[in-house]
């Protein structure tokens, strides 16, 4: 036994349950029947019923679950060749060059978003669903691309070397040996991309345009103009279908026995 | 662990493919390319009718400025699906407008100044009067300000001026002006709006100043008032500040008309005062874009606000006042005292209007200075 | 030797080129080249040549919104850091399948909206609200402390918001950690301490070092935590910017402040290279 005492894990327990407080919060006052959320008047629904009956609010959500998607997909495509082009090409400036990928993450997201409104803008880009993307996709190229390069490093180059022995193209290499092995660094990233995405103000509020309002910018002017609590309901069902999702792919998890121990993230 | 990820990534995927299936109903506004050309946008849903007229109007706005119902209203009885999008502040909206080379957006409301500024940059239609039979329902008052000097471009959709409110219970002294708030009694007891035109303009006020100086030292001196107001400052926000008011946050506030009123709905105690030192007024106006792609519909929603009786159930929900004469019958007597400006009111009204680059990069510049001192 | 022969493989590379020449060189150059421009008289910038925006920055105003970004950064970072490190190291000591729960239970907040959180401070914080309620309860106050707009409110909001990156830095930086080279140490009769400082400290730096930069740097950014929490009374760079830009609509200023903002923010990733000899940030990865 490596721990003989139990601070450590008293101390991961209590600092998680510091962080699901303001969260909790949220959702019991989701069924308060007061719109105030100083005061409690009693479980009610309603705010539930309001909230389906919400069109626009519905509209953001879909909004924001197409632009992440749209930009994790397009990032996994672009990093990753991007991740293995890079660990089989020698040339000058690709250092400079990936630095400056991976600069939407490292520069605070405001000047992002403030280039992004000024760049589109100066083109003629009209802003909208399109320039969303470009946006996001913008940040999350860096995700992938450094999950899926940091992988490479490890990764047992004789395995694809052998395949090309053996006649293979490198085409199929690619397919048949290097893409399984990056795989999971690719989904994660896209994962992490796609959070990044689903819960970004700060970019979006520079770039978005009429048809094209996301759930975190309808939430922002509504924390700002009066929040009822149809969001804390709303937050309410993410968590829950978040916390369903993540009991499914356990489930799913269990049916095959791992083969290695487990990785980390 | 990654497998665990990859997993929950399967399944965003197929809700998401899942819901835009369940999209195909609401029109365009998937794809990229058309939402952002505004003709091929709407051109699959007018592609049915067009000869009739457009089916839908880009209305751009702040959030929170028409009842659902009297949306709901318009979308039943002229058939034109009303897109609302909302701005957070008037230079969004102009910085949008500019870039969509006023296209995009079919019917904007926004305030006074920036309307002026929109025509100079020729990004607003000259109206077509004819289209609006109703106009003569607008409120003379408000017609012919500055921003619109022969009424070519906008109509008035509410005005307002701002006010201090305050909670007698939560205050030692009696409030009349602007002066009072700089009493050492409210320490960390005020709340402001962050429109800092406004908000140093009260300290320009107090000096017997006009809101729209342009004497750099003047401004600079205005500056320096504000920063002995800073400590009473608990916050400075545009929105809901009437709700912080109300739960008890703050005892005092200056804010717009329409939080005045929502204010004094949920709390009949609060006191409101019109500033003995002269106060700011101002006007919104609806106007349609040079580009507009449905200017049709936005006329027929122009004049279908214009109606009394709409009208009326507008500015009882937006809580401004009125604009429009003839709505003032209909509306309910709860509200008509906070719709309308006192009849005793005596001090000067002046609106706040552009001012050249330099006199508002002082404004900027001191204001910057306020809001920094409020957070020590 | 053939000449360096094209390799197919550099086709790979396009499209991340193309897009970060076209989408981020772009649009970059542009921030640089607007922040050298004059404001029009009403709106919009003239092509005229001037410096005037960088010697504004040197107004004393805005130096002070600089060294109060950085004050606020400075403290919230740090509180990161005191919290976040022992966090991430003891969940790497966990066993496979708890590190996997735990992973999970910090995975979930991610998910949730982070301004539905923030909400959620607002909530504990307002007047009369759970916080107060709590204190009032047990005794220890017997009127509302009236946290919220508080620089305290701000700097919880901030830890709040990117404890996570931290979490995950110093935790896949422990994760690799050889164990039996601590107890090698402590067997060679170092005390707990020392081979805590001697041994997992320096190996866990770069993880620490990058939970550090993924921490300071979104938070000079983070307008809307001081505007939510804060009542905007606390002035960010961020907050600064997006002023200028939505508001004062004087876009070379705006861009000004941000080209200084992006050099400031590179020199510490700079640093943060020379510190740890890594070259990605750990954590992210």
């Amino acid at each position: 036994m490596k721990n003989k005492t139990y601070l450590p894990n008293i101390y991961l327990g209590v600092i998680l349950l510091l962080m699901y407080v303001p969260i909790v919060l949220v959702i019991l006052y989701s069924f308060n029947e007061s719109k105030i959320s100083s005061v409690w008047d009693g479980f009610s629904l309603k705010w539930y019923e309001e909230l389906f009956r919400d069109r626009s609010l519905f509209e953001s959500l879909r909004n924001s679950i197409i632009l992440g998607v749209a930009s994790s997909c397009a990032a996994a495509v672009i990093g990753t060749l991007g991740a293995v082009g890079s660990s089989k090409v020698q040339m000058r400036g690709k250092g400079v060059m990936e630095y400056i990928s991976t600069l939407p993450i490292m520069i605070p997201e405001i000047i992002l978003g403030m280039v992004f409104m000024v760049f589109f803008s100066l083109i003629g880009l009209p802003f909208g669903m399109m320039t969303l993307i470009i946006a996001h996709t913008a940040f999350c190229i860096p995700y992938v691309f450094m999950l899926v390069k940091a992988r490479l490093v490890g990764l047992d180059k004789s395995l694809e070397e052998a395949a090309l022995d053996l006649g293979a193209s490198k085409i199929r290499a690619f397919f048949d040996i290097v893409l399984p092995l990056i795989a999971p660094a690719i989904a994660s990233g896209m994962l992490l991309a796609f959070a990044m995405s689903f819960d970004d103000v700060i970019i979006s509020v520079f770039v978005t345009g009429v048809d094209s309002n996301t759930l975190p910018l309808k939430i922002y002017s509504q924390l700002k103009t009066g929040v009822t609590p149809k969001i804390n309901a709303l937050c309410t069902l993410m968590f829950v279908a978040t916390i369903l999702l993540c009991g499914l792919s356990i489930l799913l998890g269990r049916e095959k026995k791992p083969k290695k121990p487990a990785e980390n993230v | 662990m990654r497998k665990v990820l990859a997993s929950i990534l399967a399944l965003a995927l197929l809700v998401a493919s899942l819901a835009a299936c369940g999209n195909g109903e609401t029109g365009s506004t998937t794809d990229p390319s058309g939402a952002a050309d505004n003709t091929s946008a709407s051109a699959d849903e007018t592609s049915t009718g067009d000869a009739e007229g457009s089916t839908e109007l880009v209305l751009y706005t702040w959030e929170s400025m028409f009842p659902q119902e009297v949306l709901d209203a318009f979308e039943a009885d002229t058939g034109i699906r009303v897109n609302y999008v909302n701005f957070d502040t008037d230079e969004t909206m102009l910085a949008k407008l500019e870039a969509a080379e006023g296209g995009d957006y079919d019917l904007v409301i926004a305030d006074d100044y920036i309307i002026e500024t929109a025509i100079a940059e020729g990004l607003v239609t000259e109206l077509d009067k004819t289209q609006l039979p109703s106009i003569g329902n607008v409120n003379p008052i408000y017609q012919g300000q500055f921003f619109d000097p022969e009424d070519k471009y906008t109509v008035p959709y509410g005005a307002g001026v701002q006010t201090i409110v305050y909670d007698p219970n939560a205050v030692d002294i009696e409030i009349t002006g602007y002066a009072d708030l700089w009493d050492p009694s409210l320490a960390s007891n005020i709340g402001i709006t962050s429109n800092f035109r406004v908000m140093n303009g009260m300290a320009l006020k107090v000096m017997g100043e006009s809101y729209n100086t342009e004497d750099v030292a003047v401004i600079e001196e205005a500056g320096k008032k504000m920063l002995e107001l800073a400590p009473n400052i608990r916050l400075i926000k545009d929105d809901n500040i009437q709700d912080d008011l109300i739960s008890g946050e703050i005892g005092a506030a200056v804010m717009y008309t329409s939080q005045v009123t929502m204010a004094m709905l949920a709390n009949p105690e609060l006191k409101v005062v019109y500033p003995t030192e002269g106060i700011g007024f101002g006007i919104m106006g609806m106007f349609i874009p040079s580009n507009a792609p449905h200017s049709d519909a936005a006329y027929k929603f122009i004049e279908y606000i214009l109606d009394p009786e709409t009208a009326a159930q507008c500015f009882e929900y937006l809580g401004y006042y009125c604009t429009n004469s003839a709505a003032e019958a209909y509306i309910n007597e709860e509200y008509k005292s906070f719709l309308t400006l006192p009849e005793d009111f005596t001090g000067d009204t002046e609106m706040i209007q552009n001012i050249s680059a330099e006199a508002e990069e002082a404004h900027t510049k001191i204001w910057t200075e306020f809001q920094a001192a409020t957070g020590n | 030797m053939k000449r360096a022969k094209f390799k197919k493989e550099a086709l790979m590379l396009l499209p991340l080129y193309l897009f970060t020449l076209v989408f981020i060189v772009g649009p970059l150059v542009y921030m640089v080249i607007l922040s050298f421009l004059q404001r029009a008289e009403t709106w919009g910038v003239t092509s005229e040549f001037t410096l005037k925006n960088y010697l504004d920055i040197l107004e004393p105003v805005y130096l002070q919104t600089f060294a109060e970004s950085f004050k606020l950064a400075i403290i919230s970072t740090v509180l990161i850091m005191l919290i976040g490190y022992p966090f991430g190291y003891f969940m790497a000591k966990l066993t496979a399948k708890w590190k996997k729960r735990t992973m999970m239970l910090l995975m979930i907040p991610f998910w949730t909206s982070s301004l539905i959180r923030l909400y959620g401070w607002i909530i504990i914080f307002r007047a009369n609200g759970v916080f107060d309620k709590m204190l009032m309860g047990l005794g220890i106050t017997d009127a509302p402390l009236k946290l919220l707009y508080t620089y305290p409110a701000v700097v919880v909001g901030m830890v709040y918001a990117l404890l996570p990156f931290m979490i995950f830095s110093v935790y896949s930086s422990a994760e690799k950690l050889d164990w039996s080279l601590i107890e090698a140490a402590r067997d060679l009769g170092a005390s707990r301490i020392r081979a805590f400082l001697t041994v997992t400290l320096k190996l866990t730096l770069p993880g620490l070092l990058s939970g550090v930069i993924l921490s300071f740097i979104p938070s000079m950014g983070l307008f809307f935590i001081a505007d939510i929490l804060g009542g905007n009374k606390v002035v960010l760079v961020g907050s600064l910017i997006q002023n200028q830009l939505m508001k004062a609509h004087n876009w070379p200023f705006a861009a000004a402040l941000a080209v200084i903002l992006t050099i400031l923010t590179s020199v510490m990733i700079a640093l943060y290279r020379k510190l740890s000899g890594v070259k990605d940030l750990e954590g992210i990865v």
